[in-house]
């Protein structure tokens, strides 16, 4: 395993029965980085986490997570990860500050540094007027809060994050990115399942695509959209309107065109030979070019070009 | 930090968390004082020949129910799984579960004799034989809780499947009826019964007498029992904890 690497998965496979959710999986999650593992329902994304956490077993490959191998050394993987799961999963009848207190003594705090480490928790959380307060009473958004805290309790070198805003309001989830970047910020690896495509790539330095248990692509967040869509986007907006069939058989580097409140998107082969031909264009019709720039495909796009790509294949195999 | 330390702060845990709750003391006590009072009323001179196995009797609802409430409780609620994320053991987990469910056994039935002894004047023979009994059942009863709660995950299903074997054993354990008094086929079964060697023990120590000749051998075939528990336990959380 690489001194870089916090995570390195090779072959790793798992059956629920004749159903195989994760058919060979490979991939590494470097240190300090933030690593998006998309996929759609059912893709095999929490099983992954699962596994890696120790909460189930694989059927085949190596898994090494903090350079430990899970099956044989669970508690020491577990002593070094934290895991914010979809669901908060604290004890409804503790207060804030025992929660985390509890699981500080689970993870082998001494008393002082227990409590030194609630305190610097509650606060950065903004959850210290709440410290006496039962979880069960928190609001959603606090419960997210107090959950990633809890995983936070003994400084762990990766946390997994499983669908970490799902169900939030819009403010509660963007503080919750916020809290990420900061977590991560810190040199903490973050490992984010989530249906939030913008999220993942606001957030994540690396992602992978997981369809129906194999991977499907994985790289730099905005290397993706390129890979994916296989061409670049030109977005231009004209003095007036176009006629696009003209533009077309004038511009022969352009390979599609739409238009969205005036202005127009082209797919181009290539982003060079496409910005002249349009120019040169414009200006043979009399037509002014207020603003030209490039666009890399989103990664919501990305994803849904990987899917219709992969929606041809066959149902998850039996 | 050892996984023993740990056991206990989740033994600590549960029992702010659940066993210290007004209601469940309650709740555990009740039942038996109410039996004792009927039966204390209906002939004092024969109380002592039940108080050992309804002290028993308690020991054996209490644990079993507890740790099976406790743990369907926790996996439905995604508790248990967090304590799976946490650098514990299988093992850790199961011991810390089973001291607080023995704790809160052996403490209700401690109150349980504790007003036994005071009001009705109920001697205590051998008191060593008595905690050795008291300890023994409520960490065996609660060990086979949690082996049938944790395949499970609603209270219902798990109070269904351990009541398959509670009420046969309370009848053939020597609770209500002497073991002599059983018929022949009944005895082999009262012998792997873990309900007969607990009432026998605490029998002894009540009373200085018991159906075996010495309390050498429940104490070891309680001893027996308890270590068959808790692999059986361990293997049973290893398998269904997560599911």
């Amino acid at each position: 395993m690489s001194s870089d690497n916090v995570i390195e998965v090779r072959g790793l496979v798992r059956r629920y029965g004749e159903l195989v959710a994760l058919d060979r999986v490979d991939f590494t999650v470097r240190r300090g980085e933030i690593f998006a593992y998309l996929g759609p329902n059912g893709a095999g994304k929490t099983t992954t986490i699962n596994i890696l956490a120790g909460l189930l077993h694989r059927d085949a490959g190596q898994v090494s997570v903090c350079k430990f191998d899970i099956d044989r050394e669970p508690v020491a993987v577990k002593q070094r990860i934290g895991v914010v799961p979809e669901e908060s999963n604290l004890y409804p009848e503790l207060t804030c500050q025992r929660n985390l207190e509890y699981l500080g003594q689970l993870y082998g705090l001494g008393r002082s540094e227990r409590r030194g480490r609630v305190d610097e928790l509650l606060e950065t959380f903004d959850l210290t007027e709440k410290a006496s307060v039962r979880f069960r009473a928190l609001s959603r958004g606090m419960k997210r809060r107090l959950t990633v805290a809890a995983s936070l309790v003994h400084n762990p070198e990766v946390v997994f994050f499983d669908e970490p805003t799902a169900g939030l309001d819009v403010p509660s989830a963007r503080t919750l990115r916020e809290l990420i970047r900061t977590i991560n910020r810190r040199g903490t690896t973050v490992f984010l399942t989530t249906h939030n495509l913008a999220e993942a790539e606001n957030l994540s330095d690396r992602v992978l695509i997981l369809i129906k248990g194999k991977v499907v692509t994985e790289g730099a967040t905005d290397e993706i959209g390129r890979q994916a869509a296989g061409a670049e986007i030109l977005s231009v907006v004209f003095s007036a309107g176009i006629p696009v069939d003209a533009l077309r058989a004038a511009c022969p580097a352009v390979m599609s065109a739409n238009i969205t409140d005036e202005k127009w998107r082209f797919e181009v082969a290539n982003v060079h030979q496409a910005t002249m031909q349009i120019v040169a264009w414009a200006e043979k019709s009399g037509l002014t070019i207020l603003k030209i720039s490039t666009e890399t495909p989103s990664l919501e796009e990305a994803f849904m070009a990987i899917l219709e790509k992969n929606s041809a294949g066959s149902e998850v195999r039996r | 930090m050892s996984q023993i330390a740990r056991a206990l702060f989740i033994s600590r845990k549960d029992v702010e968390s659940y066993y210290s709750k007004p209601p469940l003391i309650t709740w555990g006590l009740l039942f038996p004082v109410v039996l004792m009072l009927a039966v204390y009323v209906k002939n004092p001179a024969t109380y002592l020949v039940v108080a050992p196995g309804i002290i028993g009797m308690t020991l054996l609802f209490g644990n079993t129910s507890m740790a099976a409430i406790v743990i369907t409780w926790e996996k439905r609620s995604g508790t248990l799984q967090r304590l799976l994320l946490a650098p514990v053991t299988h093992r850790t987990i199961v011991l810390g579960k089973v001291v607080s469910a023995a704790a809160y056994g052996a403490a209700t039935s401690t109150v349980l004799t504790l007003g036994l002894v005071v009001l009705l004047k109920m001697p205590m023979v051998h008191l060593p034989v008595f905690i050795v009994g008291l300890l023994a059942g409520a960490a065996t009863f609660a060990l086979l809780g949690l082996i049938i709660a944790v395949r499970v995950r609603e209270v219902f299903e798990a109070m269904t499947l351990l009541n398959f074997f509670r009420f046969p054993i309370l009848f053939i354990s020597g609770v209500f009826m002497p073991l002599d008094a059983l018929p022949a086929w009944a005895r082999p079964i009262a012998m792997v019964s873990p309900l007969t060697h607990t009432v026998e023990l605490l029998r002894f120590g009540v009373t200085g007498r018991s159906w075996f000749p010495t309390p050498w051998i429940p104490i070891l075939v309680l001893a027996t029992m308890l270590t068959i528990s808790w692999l059986l336990a361990g293997t049973a959380f290893r398998r269904h904890a997560n599911r």
